[in-house]
C-alpha cells in the first residue's frame, strides 16, 4: 500500500458579508462566521502502481482532500500515510518523490520556452545532469514535442502547452503523480496523446491519481473509481463495479412497425419517445426480463429494430452526485 | 549551499530570460526607475542650491545617506524583496499551491521565483547617487569602510525583515498591494539624518523599528560621525528580523489555498 488514508476531516472558516450595502459595510466591523465541512471523515487506501479516478461535483470536497493529499493544505483531523510520510508534516520530503499536473494552473513560464522552465525545475529538484537529459528526452520524444519545447510558451496550444506540463511534473521521476483536470479544455487528438502518455508511465509503475470532470478520462484510464459528494466518500471500486452501480439497468432503442405500446410497467422508464414508432428506454431486466420486455412489444406491435446497451456512465455518475 | 547559490542563480536566468522576452519594456522600465528614484535627491539638491539645509550635514552628505539608503533598496528589491509581489500575486490567483510541491522552503521559493530585474535601476541609482557623493567628501579610511560594509549588511538584514512581514501580509490580506505603502511611510524616515527628527522618533527609528540603519547609520559611520546608539539599532535589527520571521510563519500557518 502506498497510500493509506484515515478518516480526514477539513474544516474551513467562512465569513459572510451579506449582499446589500448595510450588509457589507456592517460586515467591516462584525464578521459572520460560518464552518463548512469540505471533508467528512473519509477513508482510503491505494496500492503502488494504481490508477485511479477521482471524481466528484464542484465543491463536493475532492479539490480539498488532493490538496491535503498533495501537503499544500493542512487537515483539521485525520491521519494520511503516502510512502511512510504525513504529507503536511515531512512536506519537503514527500513532495521530492510526487509529481502534479493542474490543468488550470501553469507551472511553467509564460514568456520563455518550457526548457527554460525545466531547467528551473533542475535545479529545484537537484536532478544530476545525466539523468535530466535522459529523462527529457524520453518524454520530449512519447509526446512528440521535440519543437515545441524551444517556443516561448505563450506561442504554444493548449494541447503543447499541457504536453509541457506532464514533463515538468516528471522530470525528477515521481514515484505517484496527481493529476486534477489534465486534458481539460483539450481538443481529442491531445486528449488522446496525453492519455497515452500516462497510460505509458503508469505501466512503468508511476501511481496516478487523476481528478477529472471528463468521463472519458475515466473510462480510459482508470481501473478504480472513488467518488467524493458533499464530503464524503460515496463509492470506492472498479470501474466495472461503477457501470453496474445502477442495477442491471440496460439502454434500450426500439423501432417498431405499429406505434409503441404505453409503457406503464414495472422496470420500464421512456428516456426519450422520438415518434410513436421509435423510442429509447431504460430497462431494468432485474425486474423485467428481456424476453419479457421482447414480448410485450410484441403483443401490441411488431419489433423492427431493436438495440441493447449498458447505461452510459454518466448515467451512473449523475445518480452518485444526486445522493 | 552549493546547491542553494545554484538554485537562485537559474531564478535570475530565468527571471532575466522573462524580462529580455520584452527588451524594449526592460530597458524603459529600468529607466523610469532610475528616474523615479531620482526624485528625493533631486529634492534635495534643489533645498541645499536654495539655501536652505537639513542642520548639520552639508548637501553631498545629506545625499550619502540617501545614496546609501538607494542601494539597500537596489540590492534588496531585485534579489529578495521580491517575495512580497510573489507572495501578494500567487495567492491571489491560487499559483501559491505551486510552490507549496516543490521540496524547497517556501520563502526560498518565493525568493528565487521573485527576482525582479525592473529593480536593478534601483541599484543603478544608487551606485551613482553614492559614487558622486563619495567624490565630493573626504575619501573614508579603511577602518571606517569596514564599519560602513558591517552596518550596510545590518541594513540588508532589516530590509529582509520589512520583506517578510509584508509577505505575511500578502499571505492573509489577498490582493492588498497597499502593503508597499504601509513600507514606504516607514522606511523614508532611514533616509534623512535622525537629529532633523525629535527626541521620540530618533528612539523609534533606531531602537524600535531601526529604519535609520537603511541609510543614516551606515553612511554616518562612513563620514566618520557614527550615529548615537549604533550598537542598539543593530541590536533591534537582528530582534527585528527574528519577529518578522515569527510575524511569516504564523501567517504562513493560516494559509488555505484558493478555491479548487
Amino acid at each position: 500500500m502506498i497510500i493509506n488514508v484515515e478518516n480526514l476531516k477539513k474544516t474551513f472558516k467562512s465569513y459572510e458579508r451579506g449582499n446589500t450595502l448595510r450588509e457589507a459595510v456592517a460586515s467591516l466591523f462584525v464578521r459572520k462566521t460560518k464552518l463548512v465541512e469540505a471533508v467528512k471523515g473519509i477513508s482510503f487506501s491505494i496500492d503502488k502502481g494504481e490508477l485511479v479516478g477521482f471524481l466528484g461535483p464542484n465543491g463536493a470536497g475532492k479539490s480539498t482532500t488532493l490538496k491535503i493529499l498533495t501537503g499544500i493544505l493542512f487537515p483539521t483531523s485525520g491521519n494520511v500515510d503516502i510512502m511512510g510520510y504525513t504529507p503536511w508534516k515531512d512536506r519537503k520530503k514527500y513532495v521530492a518523490r510526487i509529481g502534479a499536473v493542474f490543468g488550470q494552473k501553469s507551472q511553467l513560464l509564460w514568456d520563455i520556452p518550457p526548457l527554460d522552465a525545466f531547467n528551473l525545475n533542475k535545479a529545484i529538484y537537484s536532478i544530476p545532469d545525466s539523468e535530466f537529459n535522459k529523462k527529457l528526452n524520453f518524454m520530449v520524444e512519447l509526446l512528440e514535442v521535440q519543437n515545441v519545447v524551444k517556443k516561448p510558451t505563450r506561442l504554444l496550444s493548449l494541447g503543447e502547452r499541457m504536453k509541457c506540463e506532464f514533463i515538468m511534473a516528471m522530470l525528477h521521476s515521481p514515484e505517484i503523480v496527481f493529476l486534477d483536470e489534465p486534458t481539460i479544455g483539450l481538443d481529442v487528438i491531445a486528449k488522446e496523446k496525453i492519455r497515452e502518455f500516462i497510460l505509458e508511465m503508469n505501466k512503468q509503475g508511476i501511481t496516478f491519481i487523476l481528478t477529472t470532470h471528463d468521463l472519458g478520462d475515466i473510462e480510459q484510464l482508470a481501473k478504480r473509481v472513488i467518488v467524493i459528494n458533499h464530503g464524503d466518500l460515496i463509492f470506492d471500486n472498479t470501474i466495472e463495479a461503477l457501470r453496474n452501480h445502477l442495477g442491471t439497468k440496460k439502454l434500450v432503442s426500439v423501432s417498431t412497425q405499429n406505434p409503441l405500446p404505453k409503457f406503464d410497467v414495472p422496470g420500464v422508464l421512456v428516456k426519450n419517445k422520438l415518434s410513436d414508432y421509435n423510442a429509447e428506454l431504460e430497462l431494468d431486466v432485474n425486474t423485467m426480463g428481456l424476453n419479457q420486455f421482447i414480448d410485450y412489444i410484441n403483443k401490441n406491435s411488431t419489433i423492427n429494430d431493436l438495440t441493447l446497451q449498458e447505461l452510459p456512465i454518466e448515467e451512473v455518475i449523475k445518480n452518485l452526485y444526486s445522493i | 549551499m552549493i546547491d542553494a547559490v545554484k538554485l537562485h542563480l537559474q531564478g535570475i536566468k530565468s527571471a532575466l530570460a522573462v524580462r529580455m522576452a520584452y527588451r524594449a519594456d526592460f530597458f524603459i522600465s529600468i529607466f523610469i526607475m532610475l528616474l523615479v528614484e531620482a526624485l528625493v535627491p533631486l529634492v534635495t539638491y534643489l533645498i541645499y542650491k536654495s539655501g536652505a539645509s537639513l542642520p548639520g550635514w552639508n548637501m553631498y552628505e545629506a545625499l550619502l545617506i540617501q545614496g546609501v539608503f538607494l542601494l539597500s533598496r537596489g540590492i534588496s528589491f531585485p534579489f529578495f524583496f521580491g517575495m512580497v509581489w510573489n507572495t501578494i500575486l500567487r495567492v491571489q490567483d491560487g499559483t501559491f499551491d505551486l510552490l507549496l510541491i516543490k521540496p524547497r522552503s517556501v520563502l526560498q521559493m518565493l525568493i528565487v521565483t521573485g527576482f525582479d530585474s525592473e529593480d536593478l535601476g534601483k541599484l543603478l541609482g544608487g551606485i551613482i547617487l553614492f559614487s558622486v557623493s563619495l567624490a565630493n567628501i573626504p575619501f573614508p579610511g579603511l577602518e571606517l569602510w569596514l564599519k560602513f560594509f558591517a552596518l550596510f549588511l545590518v541594513s540588508l538584514v532589516v530590509m529582509f525583515g520589512f520583506g517578510l512581514i509584508l509577505s505575511g501580509f500578502g499571505i492573509v490580506w489577498i490582493g492588498n498591494y497597499r502593503v508597499y505603502e504601509i513600507f514606504f511611510s516607514i522606511a523614508n524616515f532611514g533616509m534623512y539624518p535622525a537629529n532633523i527628527f525629535s527626541k521620540g522618533v530618533i528612539t523609534f527609528i533606531t531602537a524600535v523599528l531601526p529604519v535609520a540603519i537603511l541609510g543614516f547609520v551606515p553612511a554616518s559611520q562612513l563620514l566618520g560621525r557614527p550615529a548615537e546608539g549604533t550598537l542598539i539599532t543593530v541590536v533591534s535589527s537582528f530582534v527585528f528580523l527574528f519577529l518578522s520571521f515569527l510575524f511569516w510563519k504564523a501567517m504562513f500557518r493560516r494559509y488555505n489555498s484558493a478555491g479548487g
